[in-house]
């Protein structure tokens, strides 16, 4: 005998069909893979400072191509090695005023300028205007690094990934390549490209990018042999996905903090090359500017002339520095695992 | 792994070739020639000189003598130092700049793993805060602008240390310190990423949840399993390292390679720009060879037959 | 054999003399530092010690002052007497006499003719490659020797027993004297230098001097060496150093640093440095016998048979503010091609008697006014030119001011192109440009080196500008009037003249290094030409 519970008719109410049909729905708003790295992007405080910093200076840089306070390459020998000048500032180093053989001399009425002249960052030594020849060689090392590395991020994830996946002989043939590149120097590619080409912004991008997309390759295959013996690469695999789904799908997604990490090595450390070309005297050939040509010209007066290497000196720090942060808060963003 | 090994040499043997025909054949484009006082020559006069450098055969021939004498150590006579083999030029100059080299990868490297994995350890706190801004500016300074200020303002203003110069570990040390710099950035900064990734990862957590101490967990799994990827950026390290000695050696007036390398480049001295490139590639490539090995033995899953399936 | 000249110049106690010049005061208060020390910068390597293989100015100074030839030149550019006691010239110039003193190398063996004419065979043989051999062209036999034709022992000089030498010379040079002072005309000692064969010279203990210093501690390849003090050098008792130490910097900054850290006695500054010290008391100017020039191609197109745009080149470009700012490293504008202070008759300075104003004036308005003639000439309206110039600072610095400043005239675009020195000298010996800036420097305090250059087909002459006056001015200085120095001194000037006024070039400065050197030290000798620093009457003094 059971006890039969008595239950009212109306102890329950039907629902709904049409608005609960699935139960498992999640109920926050859908988001892609990209409006999520956003979204935490967003919450790096770091990192958007950093962006935008990053946004200006490339505005101000290719903006500089339309608007420059002075022509760039306007010389003016008189005006040769003024130190900085700002209207109604009067503290050293701001207010023309540079120390010579001892003693403080006011190096603009040396030269003879009228008291409405100018210069906010100084000049050169042929008296171009500093500030417009740092706005102009931004855009300059910007582009050359922008360039190599797209070159390297498209040619070395390819090869890297294939060669990776692949493995076995196509592996090893593919890697003496890389060998054979990575083991000549850099400079010497690019003393012959300059020589076979003609020197300038070309040849020393083709040269930059041509150097540097190994390391991206080898990173990448190195990484790819580890996650192709993942569990599921493996069901994947055995699922039977195409090699370029897997690759798009499953591989890329987890290479991609190595790949902006490497990418964001690599755009410092083409704008370094090209700067290290210009020490050894190779590097963009002037009137043409790059931060590392204003580097290497400031270095060598350090001495009496500071603020000549200080200002691209500080411009090509807040760059790195930018591109940087933006580039950990952009792995935090794209990789939910290191969420920490 | 002897068959490994073998194989890897023999590849390495054939790459060095390689190396040595491109480099040879893409010198021969540059108008580089012995003749430092070219502009007072004439003609007759300059084909006499050039004749005595066995530069007016075919090139073809040229190249063969060259291949020749590599094997032998011969890498022939040096334009700039016409009495001076350029393997003489090479062994007598190679000392100091291996040994910046060694001492630039030693403090490059080894606080840029202590420096990334305590970032790692205490993310997000003012301590990887601080660890990062250290390693960023490392890598946002190019090593000749610290290398001026350095000697600027602690071999000059301060008087603590030589400006320049070479004799004995006093005048290594801002050398080196210009050259580690941005090597210790690299490392600090990648074993900080691999790091963090690793200690999220779920053998951490079985490891911890074994009951392991922290320190014994870090030590045992997390650092050893970061320091895989840090063995990928040796080789490119290295070079790093060559390239900056160019630089590095050039404003202190330290007597090594990179220094004539530079000269060489800028004279045209093709004899030694090429015995250069394939000492460079040599060493670069006994690196690699020994990264690869080493990268093998520390991750297991890494199996080196691999490659030769 | 009878000699018209005879001039003895043994018996001068050059030392004290020298002495007095390169201080300007009197120095018998001259109180030596207890240290003499004597430290001192090259910006290369030396590369060889072999006085027939030498090309650059490094092993060219450190040759000089550890070696020495028959001559020495001392200040001023006059002769003093090196190994020769004296020597006497023929008649008909052709025949020289030197007789030598009792000398030794520093292994103790003798100084002997034998040295010298085993040195200058060495030097003009074809398989010893030497750069600087054509400075013989006058000794007699010396192309067929040079080129194989003939036995090094038919080259114009013998021994004449042990300590005379006797050269014979195809035609009269007025200035073979000072060739002599040269190292490629250095004695070399025939037991060492067969004793270490390809090894000779590479090393400082696989040569040996006979000059007031020895070199120590040179391991081929590195960057420092020192001299030290030669006793067994003839005239030893004048050599006041007890050493030199070289080293080698070859970035600026450092070199600044170093100086003002005391570690160097000097250095050679660039044009910022130089700004900042030129009111030093330790800033020397050092007059070089080098000067830059721009060339027009003349081959073809615009520049041929055109003066008129030639000229308005010159004068669109400010060779005083070239100078003053955009080198700003001591250089001076020039007077014409032929450098300030590289000859001199009584006391005209060559570039003085021939300067033609015109030829370096900055005159824009003028300018204008001759390219808009030379432009309708030619019946175009605008014209686009390439400038070539070397890649190095001062390279790059001259042309882009010669850019701006060209940019002036009236539809004219130039463009500039930097490459590497070899670059640059192959192309412009192709004739593969259309401005070029290069430049000369002599190697013998004569006009002629360089004259000679812009003679018609020349190869040096890269803008193949021609002019009949010109070349026979040239020829007659080479030929008839060889050996009469005054027609030979007026056939220089008009050559001069007629190149300045007909602008077959546009000089643009004259080379100077602005050098800072510790006032301690005393008694540096500079020469413009060959090898620049002479040591062997410096002194570290103990007075400031």
């Amino acid at each position: 005998m059971a006890d039969e519970v008595k239950l009212p008719a109306d102890a329950f109410e039907p629902l709904d069909k049409s608005k609960h049909l699935d139960s498992e729905k999640i109920s926050a708003p859908n988001l892609t893979f990209m409006q999520d790295a956003w979204r935490r992007l967003k919450k790096n405080k770091g990192a958007i400072i950093a962006m935008t910093l990053l946004i200006i200076f490339f505005v101000m840089a290719f903006g500089s191509a339309f608007i420059s306070p002075h022509n760039p390459n306007a010389v003016n020998p008189q005006y040769a090695n003024l130190p900085p000048k700002w209207p109604g500032v009067g503290i050293n180093g701001f207010n023309g005023t540079l120390v010579q053989a001892g003693s403080r001399v006011d190096a603009y009425k040396a030269a003879g300028a009228a008291s409405s002249v100018h210069y906010w960052l100084g000049t050169d030594y042929l008296g171009r205007d500093l500030l417009s020849r740092i706005l102009y060689g931004t855009r300059i090392s910007l582009t050359v690094a922008v360039v190599a590395t797209l070159v390297d991020l498209l040619f070395g994830v390819t090869f890297g990934l294939f060669s990776g996946w692949k493995g076995g002989r196509i592996d090893n043939f593919m890697q003496r390549i890389i060998e054979i590149i990575m083991s000549i120097p850099t400079l010497v590619v690019v003393v012959l490209l300059i020589l076979v080409l003609k020197p300038g912004m070309m040849s020393i991008t083709i040269a930059i990018a041509f150097s540097s997309w190994t390391t991206m390759a080898r990173l990448i295959r190195a990484q790819t042999l580890e996650l192709k013996e993942q569990e599921y690469v493996l069901a994947a695999k055995t699922l039977g996905e195409s090699s370029i789904k897997i690759a798009f799908k499953h591989l890329l997604p987890n290479l991609s903090s190595i790949i902006i990490i490497q990418t964001m090595f690599t755009i410092p450390s083409a704008i370094f090359f090209e700067a290290f070309l210009s020490y050894v005297g190779i590097g963009i050939s002037s009137p043409k500017a790059s931060l590392g040509t204003l580097l290497n010209d400031g270095q060598k007066n350090f001495q009496f002339l500071p603020y000549q290497m200080w200002y691209p000196a500080i411009v090509l720090s807040i760059i790195m520095i930018a591109f940087n942060v933006f580039a950990d808060g952009l792995r935090d963003a794209f990789d939910p695992q290191s969420k920490g | 792994m002897a068959k490994y090994l073998i194989k890897r040499i023999f590849y390495l043997l054939l790459t060095l070739f390689i190396v040595i025909t491109v480099t040879f054949f893409m010198m021969k484009l540059l108008p580089g020639t012995p003749l430092t006082n070219q502009q007072k020559l004439s003609p007759a006069q300059q084909h006499l000189i050039l004749k005595q450098y066995g530069l007016t055969k075919p090139v073809w021939q040229q190249y063969l003598i060259y291949v020749a004498g590599v094997f032998h150590g011969n890498f022939g006579t040096s334009f700039q130092f016409s009495d001076q083999p350029v393997s003489y030029l090479i062994s007598s100059r190679i000392g100091p700049s291996l040994l910046l080299g060694a001492q630039a990868m030693i403090l490059g490297v080894i606080p840029g793993i202590l420096v990334g994995a305590l970032g790692a350890i205490k993310k997000n706190t003012w301590v990887d805060s601080t660890t990062t801004i250290v390693s960023i500016l490392g890598i946002s300074i190019p090593s000749f602008v610290l290398a001026v200020l350095l000697q600027y303002y602690i071999g000059l203003k301060l008087g603590w240390l030589p400006i320049a110069d070479w004799g004995g570990f006093a005048y290594t040390i801002l050398p080196t310190i210009a050259l580690a710099a941005s090597p210790f950035a690299d490392t600090a900064r990648f074993i900080r990423t691999e790091m963090v990734d690793v200690l999220n990862s779920d053998y951490i957590e079985l490891a911890k949840a074994k009951g392991l101490s922290k320190w014994g967990v870090i030590y045992h799994h997390a650092l050893r399993n970061s320091l895989i990827p840090v063995v990928t950026i040796i080789g490119p390290l290295a070079v790093n390292i060559m390239t900056g000695s160019m630089v590095i050696e050039n404003i202190f007036s330290v007597p090594g390679i990179g220094e004539q390398f530079v000269k060489s480049i800028l004279t045209n001295d093709y004899p030694t720009i090429m015995a250069v490139t394939i000492v460079y590639s040599l060493m670069l490539m006994v690196v690699l060879l020994i990264t690869d090995i080493v990268y093998g033995i520390i991750d297991p899953r890494i199996r080196i037959t691999n490659t030769s399936k | 054999m009878k000699f018209n000249k005879a001039l003895a110049l043994g018996a001068v106690s050059g030392a004290s003399l020298l002495l007095l010049a390169a201080c300007g005061s009197k120095s018998s208060d001259k109180s030596l530092a207890s240290d003499q020390t004597l430290n001192w910068v090259e910006t290369a390597n030396l590369p060889t010690m072999d006085p027939s293989k030498s090309t650059d100015i490094v092993s060219g100074g450190t040759l000089n002052n550890v070696d020495e030839g028959l001559l020495r030149l001392g200040e001023g550019s006059k002769l003093r007497p090196g190994v020769a006691k004296s020597y006497s010239v023929s008649k008909d110039g052709k025949t020289w006499t030197f007789n030598l003193r009792h000398s030794k190398w520093s292994n103790g063996d003798p100084v002997t003719a034998n040295d010298f004419v085993y040195g200058w065979r060495r030097t003009v043989k074809p398989s010893t490659a030497s750069q600087y051999a054509y400075l013989y062209d006058h000794v007699k036999n010396f192309s067929a020797v040079n080129k194989g034709k003939l036995a090094p022992s038919k080259l114009g000089i013998k021994a004449d027993g042990k300590y005379k030498v006797v050269v014979t010379l195809s035609r009269p040079q007025t200035y073979f004297k000072y060739l002599v002072g040269a190292q490629a005309f250095f004695p070399q000692n025939q037991k060492v230098a067969e004793k270490y064969g390809s090894k000779y010279a590479s090393n400082s203990s696989s040569a040996v001097y006979n000059g007031p210093f020895k070199l120590t501690g040179w391991n081929g390849t590195n960057n420092t060496w020192t001299l030290k003090k030669n006793k067994q050098y003839w005239n030893a008792k004048a050599t006041k150093l007890a050493a030199i130490k070289f080293q080698v910097i070859k970035d600026q900054g450092t070199w600044l640093s170093q100086y003002q850290s005391g570690k160097v006695d000097e250095i050679i500054t660039d044009g910022t440095q130089y700004k900042q010290l030129k009111n030093s008391k330790e800033m020397h100017l050092r007059n070089g016998a080098s000067t830059f020039y721009l060339e027009m191609n003349q081959r073809k197109g615009f520049f041929k048979n055109n003066v008129a745009a030639r000229k308005a080149i010159s004068l669109a470009i400010n060779k005083e503010q070239l100078v003053k700012n955009v080198l700003a490293d001591g250089s001076q504008a020039p007077k014409g091609l032929v450098p300030t202070k590289l000859a001199k008759r009584g006391n005209t300075d060559f570039a003085d008697a021939a300067y033609v104003k015109s030829g370096t004036a900055y005159n824009l308005k003028q300018a204008k006014a001759e390219w808009r003639q030379a432009l309708k000439k030619s019946g175009r309206s605008s014209l686009s030119l390439e400038l070539l110039a070397d890649d190095t600072p001062a390279g790059k610095q001259t042309a882009e001011f010669i850019q701006s400043q060209l940019t002036k005239l009236p539809g004219l675009k130039v463009t500039t192109t930097n490459v590497p020195f070899n670059v640059r000298l192959s192309r412009s010996t192709k004739g593969d440009f259309d401005l070029v800036i290069g430049g000369w420097s002599a190697d013998f305090p004569d006009a002629i080196s360089f004259s000679s250059l812009f003679t018609s087909n020349n190869s040096y002459n890269r803008g193949q500008w021609q002019n009949s006056a010109y070349d026979t001015a040239i020829k007659n200085a080479e030929g008839k009037d060889a050996d009469n120095s005054a027609a030979r001194w007026d056939d220089l000037v008009s050559a001069e003249k007629t190149l300045m006024s007909q602008q077959g070039i546009v000089p643009l400065y004259q080379q100077t290094q602005a050098q800072l050197l510790k006032s301690k030290v005393k008694g540096v000798q500079y020469f413009p030409t060959g090898a620049q620093w002479d040591f062997s009457h410096a002194y570290i003094s103990n007075s400031k």
